[in-house]
C-alpha cells in the first residue's frame, strides 16, 4: 500500500477531526488556562495555582465533595433494585410488557418535570406527609426538602428511582440476549429461582453490571446537577445541604463572577472522573483476565 | 416625397416624453431615495432589555414605544433571564454592545461600570429626568450615575386584613415596632392563625429578610459595604441582630411550619389566601392580589427593631436602563430614554403593564386601585431607601445571605452563628476577589453620601 493510500482515510476524516478538536479541544484547553487566571469578563491575569489553593481551603468546596461522595451510596441500591426488577421481568410474568413500560417510564421523563412533581409531593404539607399523617405515622412525616438533615437523602431517593430505570433497561436487554439452553438446563436440574439468578444469570450479566456501575459513578460525580438544581431550590439548599461540585462550578461561573474558580474545580472534577473511570476499567480488565 | 419629420413636432414629442419620463422617473426615484436618504441619517439603536418575565405587558409597551418613535430606529431584543449580564458583558468586551442595556440595580450592573462597559448618564440625560426616575444611590460610582430607573419594585410586607379582624387587631394600623409585631403575632396565633412567614425553599425569602431587617442596623448603604470589605464585622452583635430577631420569631413559634419547604411565591399566596397573617412581598404583586381579595391585602413597612438611620423607611428597588460605553450614538440613545420618560409614555407604560413606571412625573391619580395608590404614595412618592441586598457580592449572597436565613428558620443555626458564618464568607470573598475589594472601597464613598 502506498503512502498516499494510507493517508487517504485520514484526509477524509481531517475536517471532522479539526472541527471536533476546535469545539471540544479548544474549550478544554481554555478551561485549563482559565484555572490559572483571575478571569474578569472574558480574560484576566495569570495567577498560578492561586485558584486551586483558594478552592481547596474553602469549607463549602469540601462540603460539596462530601455530598457527591455520599451520593455514591446510591449506586449499590440502584444495582440491587435494577437487578431484582429485571430478573422479575425476565420471568415474563403475566403483563410483563406493561410492567416494563411502567418501569422504564421515569427514565423517559425529563428530570425537571419529575423533580417539580416530587417537590410538590414532598412538601411539608404535601401529599406524602398527608398520607403518613392519615396513617398515624406522624413521626415519619419529615420536612423532606426543607430540612438540612433530610434534603440530600430525598434527592438521593429521586436519583435512585429514576436512574434505576436505566439499570432495568440495560439488565433486561442483557438477560434477553442470554443463551436459553443453559437456563433451561438449570431449570431441569431443579434449581430454585434464587439459585438460578445467583449462579446462572447474574454471572453472565457481570459486564453490563460493571458498565452500569461505571456510568452511575460518573453520574453521581458529574451529572446530578439537574436533580440538585430542581430539588435544592436552585441553590443546593436548604442552607448548603445539597450543594455538589457541579452546582459549585455553576455558581462560581454565573452567580459569583469567578470563572477562574469555576475552571479550577472543573479541571479537578475532570481529572478525578478520568482517574476513577480508568481505575474501574482496570478492575474490569483484571476481572476478565481472572475469569479467562 | 418623404415626409420629413416635423422637427419642431418631433422635438417637442421626444422632449416631452424625455422630460416627462425623466420628471416622473426623477420624482419616483426621488420619492424612493428621499426616505432612504433620510433613514440613512436617522440613527439606528439597539436595545437589549428584560422584564416581560416579571412584568407581562412590557413587551407590548416596548414595541409600541419603538414603533411610535421617529427620531431613531430602535431595534429591541428581549433577553433571557440567565444571560442578561453575561450577554451584555461579552458583547461589550467584543466591542459590539447594544446602545441601550437593561440593568439590574447595584452590583448587578456595577461590575460592568468597573469594566468600563457603561457610560455615565449624567450629562447625557437631563438631570430632571435622571432624578425623577429614581435610579437609587446604588447606581452611583465615582460621582457619576450609570442607570436611569425604568420601573420600581417597592419592597413591602403584606398583611391580611380579614385575619387581622379575626384576631382582634386593627387592620388599619398594622404593627410599627418590634414589640407591636410580637403582640400581633401572639394574637394571631391565639386565634389559630399562623402569624408570619412565607416560603424560603428557593432562598429569596432569606434575601428579602436581609433587605428589610439587615438594613435596620445601618446608617448608610455604604455601611453594608464596609462589612464586606472588612472595615466592619458581622460578628458585631449590631450587624447580625437581624438574624437574632429571625431566630426569636422561630423560637416563639410565629413562623409557618411549611416555610422551609415552600418557595417564595407560594408562600406569599398563603397571605393572599387567608392562611397566613403577614409576610414579605413585592409591590408589583399588589394590583393582582388586591383585586383577588377585594382590597383586603394591606402593605406595611417592616416593624422596627434596629437603631440604624435606615430603619423604618420604605424600600424601593428599581429596574433600570443604561447606555453602553461602546454605543456609536449615545446622544440618540439618551434621547430615546428621555422619550420613554415623557408623561405620555409613562401613562402608556401603566396602561400596558398595569404597573407603575419609575418616575415621579407619573400621575398617581391614574392608578385605579386604592390599595396600589396608597402603597405608591407611601413608597414611591415619599422618602424611601434602596434595597441594600443589591450591594452584596454574589459570593456573599449565595454562601451567606441565603443559607443563613434558611438555617436560622430551621433552627440549625443561631443568629449569632449566622453572624460568624457571614463574617467567614465575607473574609473568603475578600481573598477570592482582591481586585473587587478595591472597587468596593471606592464605591463606599458614593454609597455613604
Amino acid at each position: 500500500m502506498t503512502l498516499s493510500r494510507k493517508l487517504t482515510p485520514y484526509l477524509y476524516l481531517a475536517p471532522m477531526l479539526a472541527l471536533l478538536a476546535f469545539v471540544f479541544g479548544f474549550s478544554i484547553l481554555r478551561v485549563f488556562e482559565f484555572s490559572f487566571k483571575m478571569v474578569r469578563g472574558i480574560d484576566g491575569p495569570w495567577i498560578g495555582l492561586r485558584n486551586y489553593r483558594l478552592v481547596l481551603s474553602q469549607p463549602l468546596f469540601w462540603e460539596s465533595v462530601r455530598h457527591n461522595l455520599l451520593l455514591l451510596l446510591a449506586i449499590p441500591v440502584m444495582v440491587a433494585i435494577a437487578l431484582l426488577l429485571s430478573l422479575l421481568l425476565y420471568d415474563r410474568l403475566r403483563g410483563w410488557k406493561v410492567y416494563r413500560t411502567i418501569l422504564f417510564f421515569p427514565y423517559i421523563l425529563a428530570i425537571p418535570i419529575i423533580a417539580v412533581v416530587m417537590k410538590q409531593m414532598f412538601q411539608f404539607s404535601g401529599p406524602v406527609n398527608e398520607v403518613l399523617r392519615w396513617l398515624s405515622l406522624d413521626f415519619m412525616a419529615l420536612d423532606w426538602i426543607g430540612s438540612t438533615d433530610v434534603a440530600l437523602w430525598t434527592v438521593m431517593m429521586l436519583i435512585i428511582w429514576r436512574e434505576s430505570a436505566l439499570g432495568v433497561i440495560l439488565f433486561l436487554s442483557r438477560l434477553l440476549s442470554l443463551d436459553e439452553a443453559l437456563i433451561e438446563a438449570a431449570r431441569l436440574d431443579g434449581v430454585t429461582w434464587w439459585q438460578r439468578a445467583w449462579y446462572v444469570l447474574i454471572p453472565q450479566m457481570r459486564g453490563v453490571i460493571e458498565f452500569y456501575v461505571v456510568i452511575s459513578v460518573i453520574t453521581m460525580l458529574s451529572a446530578v446537577f439537574a436533580y440538585i438544581y430542581m430539588m435544592g431550590g436552585g441553590r443546593g439548599g436548604p442552607g448548603t445541604s445539597t450543594m455538589v461540585t457541579e452546582l459549585y462550578i455553576y455558581n462560581a461561573l454565573t452567580r459569583t463572577s469567578l470563572p477562574g474558580i469555576a475552571s479550577a474545580v472543573s479541571v479537578m472534577l475532570f481529572v478525578v472522573s478520568l482517574a476513577l473511570i480508568y481505575l474501574l476499567f482496570v478492575v474490569r480488565r483484571r476481572a476478565a483476565e481472572d475469569g479467562a | 416625397m418623404t415626409d420629413k419629420p416635423n422637427s419642431a413636432q418631433s422635438f417637442g414629442r421626444r422632449r416631452f416624453l424625455q422630460t416627462t419620463t425623466a420628471g416622473v422617473g426623477g420624482m419616483a426615484l426621488g420619492s424612493l431615495f428621499a426616505p432612504l436618504a433620510a433613514r440613512a441619517q436617522t440613527p439606528e439603536l439597539t436595545m437589549w432589555w428584560w422584564g416581560e418575565q416579571e412584568l407581562p405587558g412590557l413587551q407590548a409597551y416596548v414595541d409600541a414605544s419603538v414603533a411610535a418613535y421617529t427620531a431613531a430606529t430602535v431595534k429591541p431584543m428581549l433577553q433571557d433571564t440567565a444571560v442578561v449580564i453575561s450577554q451584555f458583558q461579552t458583547a461589550a468586551a467584543a466591542g459590539t454592545p447594544p446602545d441601550i442595556q437593561y440593568l439590574w440595580n447595584g452590583i448587578y450592573h456595577m461590575e460592568s461600570v468597573w469594566f468600563g462597559y457603561l457610560k455615565p448618564l449624567n450629562g447625557l440625560l437631563s438631570d430632571d429626568t435622571l432624578r425623577a426616575s429614581n435610579p437609587t444611590v446604588l447606581s452611583n460610582f465615582g460621582g457619576n450615575t450609570y442607570r436611569a430607573g425604568w420601573y420600581p419594585l417597592p419592597m413591602v410586607w403584606y398583611y391580611n386584613k380579614d385575619l387581622f379582624d379575626k384576631a382582634g387587631l386593627n387592620a388599619d394600623a398594622p404593627p410599627r415596632t418590634w414589640a407591636e409585631l410580637l403582640d400581633a403575632c401572639d394574637k394571631l396565633k391565639s386565634a389559630g392563625i399562623e402569624p408570619l412567614g412565607g416560603g424560603m425553599q428557593d432562598g429569596y425569602w432569606a434575601e428579602w429578610w436581609m433587605s428589610h431587617a439587615f438594613v435596620q442596623t445601618l446608617d448608610t448603604a455604604g455601611e453594608a459595604v464596609e462589612l464586606f470589605i472588612g472595615d466592619k464585622d458581622f460578628n458585631d452583635p449590631r450587624y447580625h441582630e437581624h438574624w437574632v430577631r429571625l431566630e426569636e420569631l422561630r423560637t416563639l413559634g410565629f413562623l409557618n411550619k411549611d416555610m422551609p419547604s415552600l418557595e417564595l411565591y407560594p408562600g406569599i399566596d398563603l397571605v393572599v389566601a387567608g392562611k397566613l397573617g403577614m409576610g414579605q412581598s413585592i409591590g408589583s404583586r399588589l394590583p393582582a392580589d388586591s383585586k383577588t381579595t377585594n382590597g383586603r391585602i394591606g402593605s406595611m413597612v417592616m416593624p422596627v427593631f434596629g437603631k440604624g438611620k435606615l430603619a423604618g423607611q420604605p424600600i424601593v428597588d428599581t429596574q433600570g436602563l443604561g447606555i453602553a460605553e461602546g454605543s456609536a450614538n449615545p446622544e440618540a440613545a439618551a434621547a430615546f430614554l428621555e422619550y420613554l420618560n415623557t408623561p405620555e409614555r409613562l401613562e402608556a407604560f401603566h396602561k400596558a403593564t398595569g404597573w407603575l413606571p419609575s418616575s415621579s412625573r407619573f400621575d398617581a391619580e391614574l392608578i385605579g386601585d386604592a390599595s396600589v395608590k396608597a402603597m405608591w404614595k407611601a413608597w414611591g412618592q415619599s422618602p424611601n431607601i434602596t434595597n441594600v441586598t443589591n450591594l452584596m457580592p454574589g459570593q456573599f449572597y449565595e454562601q451567606a445571605a441565603i443559607p443563613t436565613g434558611q438555617q436560622v428558620v430551621q433552627g440549625t443555626l443561631t443568629g449569632e452563628q449566622a453572624g460568624e458564618l457571614a463574617a467567614r464568607v465575607a473574609q473568603e470573598w475578600r481573598e477570592f476577589n482582591p481586585d473587587l475589594v478595591e472597587k468596593y472601597q471606592q464605591w463606599v464613598v458614593d454609597l455613604s453620601k
